[in-house]
């Protein structure tokens, strides 16, 4: 036998051998490949269990986290997950005496794919559960396991996951030390606060609407109701909104009525959100539509050409708007001098186009900075609304300064070189000069920009940053109108004043609107910063001007203290802005006006009431926030009355505020350690007694009975 | 030439006029919005075209774990083969765009049905899904029973256990069956409506 026919014979029997081979290896591959699968494979959104601490006293409670961190592109599902998906489940298994509660999970986001609405999370969040240990159980191991199911997906594919969590805790004495895990805080931080006020909804001609209580006064981004209960509404359907008033309205395509009552999210920022309840009810649509909610959440596809009319009316206002703004005090004593000086050189026509040219691309350039600034900061996630420079004292400092000494200029204290508002008639001012007024008189705008262009401006929030950016070019555009119209309408310039002596006086009654403005933003400074710091940065403004007046005095003498001006003047306004108060100070004000309220009040803290409960002293701790109406309600009505501040100062009771308009976490657990998701809350702590939980609706009667 | 060019446009308005309606999702108990669709060998199928018949709708995507449940499991051949003997007609629908996950052309599908022994009538290929959006099916699967009179009677989920376990298939109430047992019982469906649960259909846009 050759090798060749060898291998003839054996090849067939080899080929079984091979194929028989694979099959077993197959045969008893799949299952285990199948149970890998399922279990050892890597997931695409892993859990991990974590426990708030490890000890925990019996009879009291612990807070676990699933903690969930998907890949890049995955995300997990919201309770109730929309269109498609699914919600996570559980499976405990617990010693005896210890219960699950009921798993909370954070504010959610949209995804809207192919008009298929998805309630998910992209990047890593916590959902929390609360185990009660009951008073029954021995100290010990407590080992808590749990089989949880969820789905994995991205925008094309879906993997269901499971794992098995587990966590040993100890039970421990009622005097054993309890160390808390502090990342529990952000996690608590991201779930929604639950809304002390009811809601209503109602479902009519195939609408949905629900009408939720919410101060007029608190800025919202983004509104969307997230709802619990399925069948109820189109989850794909764009939601409108309206603010009427203290009510915020939500209207949306219904898919069915056949509850009495549901629940759900309403989401009000990038991931601030309350959860409200609300029963079936008559919901009318009044009040006036909030701009920008039309696009319904963060992760949004689509919608383009709702954008696109948006951004031509959004586009249209801002140009009526910037147009507007010529008239304001702040502008329009820099416009109309520099339109009469305009129409001054009207001799030369080109010289006249090419400055009005000019100005119009510095107030275009300066407008779109800080348009652009703006974005940059709402995309770092800082909570800024337009004008909000003037949320910082600082720029309201330089702003100031700015102002004032504009108005000693039109007022005649001085001149400047390059900056011309119409002094030097017989001069031409040059390409730079007119782009340095325009940049001026853009940037002197904005604190009057605020009230009227607030609806073109809040489009901008949802338009894409390239589209946002042309706005604030329109708001350009809008100011620079007259100038543009005065240098290619021969027409109109022509029947503008000629100048003469007369525009020396009108150029120093234009001071009078500059210094209105300057009243406006030191009235502004000082609610920020106190009268004690506005005094100090009075002075400094003080000493701004005396340095101008000097470089003005060396002017008209013909000596150039350009150099030595420019340094004081800069020293003058870093100082001054250096020595403003920082951030806690702030706080401090805000502190100091709460204690001088009818009823004053110290800060809540848990250290602080131990303190005043170990000395015997009867307190009252009550706890609001901004956002609720009915705690202000129960303020106004019966906490900040004179009845009841005399009643608890003659009964010495000490008066602790906790403020959760914005969540803080130490506020959160003892809230939750006394069975409320939410303000407001009430207790008073009769010495040496267990705290009293007063009722939500609060009368001056229930508050000075506590103390006769 | 230009008759041809007039002709076709104005066919186009047609069709868009004719899809404009179709972007709504249907209600339980009004006549189900009629369609036409090629199946996996090219032919064409009108959903008119079964008046007097019971028909069963489901959308499809062989890639869903939500979809290799039932059929893995078998529960699904066994819910169509259950059906096909009391006379209904079975739709299997893809409504998954080209380049999406569970897209197919006509042979593929035809090898997947087979190797699965599927027992629909028609697997019908919806890639531009314009009767998936009439339908408003979101899931993969999503049930649709149409009556003998072109009402629907039922849409939903294949059944009330929304998981991906097919463990969970014993003890969930098959909601397809027990509407099919009532209306051949002449009873109304009890359960007329119900959550659909899956992987999202995987729509062009």
């Amino acid at each position: 036998m050759t090798s060749e026919t060898y291998l003839r014979t054996i090849w067939p029997s080899f080929q079984l051998l091979l194929a028989a081979l694979v099959l077993a290896a197959l045969l008893s591959f799949s299952p285990a490949a199948a149970q890998v699968d399922l279990t050892k494979r890597e997931l695409n959104v892993p859990a991990t269990l974590v426990a708030e601490s490890q000890q925990v006293q019996a009879g009291q409670s612990v807070t676990l986290a699933f903690v969930m961190n998907p890949k890049p592109t995955w995300h997990g599902y919201w309770e109730n997950p929309g269109d498609a998906g699914i919600g996570m489940s559980f499976d405990w298994k617990l010693p005896d005496g210890v219960t699950a509660g009921k798993a909370q999970y954070p504010v959610p986001d949209t995804l809207l794919i192919s008009g298929i609405m998805n309630y998910i999370y992209k990047g890593d969040y916590a959902v929390l559960v609360n185990l009660v240990v009951s008073e029954k159980v021995k100290p010990g191991p407590l080992p808590i396991s749990v089989k949880s199911e969820w789905l994995a997906c991205t925008d094309e594919v879906c993997v269901p996951e499971q794992d098995e969590l587990s966590i040993n805790l100890q039970v421990v004495g009622p005097d054993a030390a309890v160390s808390l895990n502090n990342a529990f805080n952000a996690y608590r931080e991201a779930l929604p606060r639950q809304l002390g006020s009811a809601a209503t909804f109602t479902v009519k001609d195939d609408l949905f609407r629900l009408s939720v209580p919410f101060p007029a006064n608190i800025d919202i981004e983004k509104p969307y109701f997230f709802i619990k209960e399925d069948g109820i509404v189109d989850y794909a359907a764009p939601q409108k909104v309206n603010r009427d008033g203290d009510t915020l309205i939500i209207e949306t395509a219904a898919r069915g009525d056949a509850l009495q009552n549901i629940s759900g999210v309403v989401k009000i920022g990038p991931s601030s959100g309350f959860s409200v309840k609300a029963a079936s009810g008559d919901v009318e649509m009044s009040g006036t539509p909030f701009i920008g909610s039309d696009d319904g959440g963060n992760f949004t596809g689509g919608g383009d050409q709702s954008n696109a009319s948006l951004l031509f009316i959004a586009l249209g206002g801002a140009i009526v708007g910037g147009l507007l703004l010529n008239l304001m005090p702040c502008v329009f004593p820099i416009l109309s001098l520099k339109a009469i000086s305009l129409a001054k050189a009207g001799g030369e026509e080109a010289v006249v186009r090419r400055d009005a040219l000019a100005y119009t691309a510095g107030v275009v350039v300066v407008a779109t900075a800080l348009g652009g600034l703006l974005l940059a900061l709402r995309a770092s996630g800082a909570a800024v609304g337009w004008a909000f420079q003037l949320q910082d004292p600082k720029i309201i400092f330089v702003l100031l300064a700015l102002v004032i000494a504009i108005g000693f200029n039109l007022a005649g204290l001085f001149e400047l070189p390059n900056v011309n508002f119409g002094n030097k008639l017989a001069e031409k001012d040059g390409a730079a000069g007119s782009f340095w007024t325009g940049a001026l008189a853009a940037f002197v705008a904005t604190p009057c920009t605020g009230p009227f262009m607030a609806a073109a401006l809040g489009a901008t929030i949802v338009l894409p940053p390239i589209a946002a950016l042309i706005i604030f070019a329109g708001l350009g555009v809008g100011l620079a109108l007259p100038f543009l119209l005065i240098a290619f309408v021969p027409a109109i310039r022509n029947r503008l004043p000629k100048p003469g002596a007369w525009l020396d006086s009108f150029r120093k009654i234009m001071a009078i609107p500059m210094f209105l403005t300057a009243i406006g933003l030191i009235w502004l400074l000082g609610r920020q910063i106190g009268t004690d710091a506005l005094g100090l940065s009075l002075i400094f403004l003080l000493l701004i001007t005396l340095i101008l007046w000097w470089f003005g005095g060396g002017q008209m003498k013909g000596l150039s203290r350009g150099t030595w001006a420019t340094g004081a003047l800069t020293a003058a306004i870093i100082g001054g802005v250096l020595l403003l108060p920082g951030a806690e100070a702030m706080d401090n004000q805000k502190v100091a006006s709460a204690s001088s309220a009818t009823l004053p009040s110290e800060p809540f803290s848990e250290e602080r009431l131990s303190e005043l409960r170990a000395s015997n002293q009867p307190i009252f701790a009550y706890f609001t926030a901004d956002w609720c109406i009915t705690c202000k309600a129960n303020e106004a009505a019966a906490v900040q009355r004179q009845e009841t501040a005399d009643a608890f100062a003659e009964a010495n009771v000490a008066v602790l505020m906790g403020d959760w308009t914005r969540p803080d976490p130490v506020i959160s657990k003892f809230l939750e350690k006394h069975g409320r998701a939410g303000v407001p809350l009430y207790l008073y702590y009769a010495p040496g007694e267990e705290p009293v939980i007063l009722p939500q609706i609060l009368t001056v009667g229930t508050l000075t009975d506590l103390v006769t | 030439m230009f008759y041809k060019a007039a002709l076709t446009s104005i066919a186009a308005v047609a069709t868009i006029g004719m899809a404009m309606p179709l972007a709504a999702a249907q209600k339980t108990g009004a006549i189900a919005q009629d369609f036409k669709l090629t199946d996996m060998y090219g032919k064409t199928v009108q959903l008119s075209s079964f008046r007097g018949k019971t028909v069963v709708m489901e959308w499809h995507n062989p890639g869903c774990p939500f979809v290799v449940k039932h059929y893995d499991s078998g529960n699904m051949q066994k819910t169509q083969a259950a059906a096909r003997k009391q006379g209904v007609v079975w739709l299997t629908i893809n409504s998954g765009a080209q380049g999406k996950q569970g897209y197919m052309k006509g042979p593929e599908a035809q090898k997947l049905t087979k190797d699965q022994g599927m027992n629909s009538n028609h697997y019908l290929l919806d890639a531009k899904g314009v009767v998936g959006k009439a339908y408003a099916a979101k899931t993969t699967p999503h049930m649709y029973i149409i009556n003998a009179s072109g009402k629907l009677v039922y849409q939903g989920g294949i059944d009330d256990k929304p998981t991906a376990n097919k463990a969970d298939i014993k003890g969930a109430r098959n909601h397809v069956t027990a509407a099919l047992t009532e209306l051949k019982a002449g009873k109304s469906v009890s359960v007329a409506q119900s959550r659909p649960y899956g992987c999202s259909v995987k729509y062009a846009s």
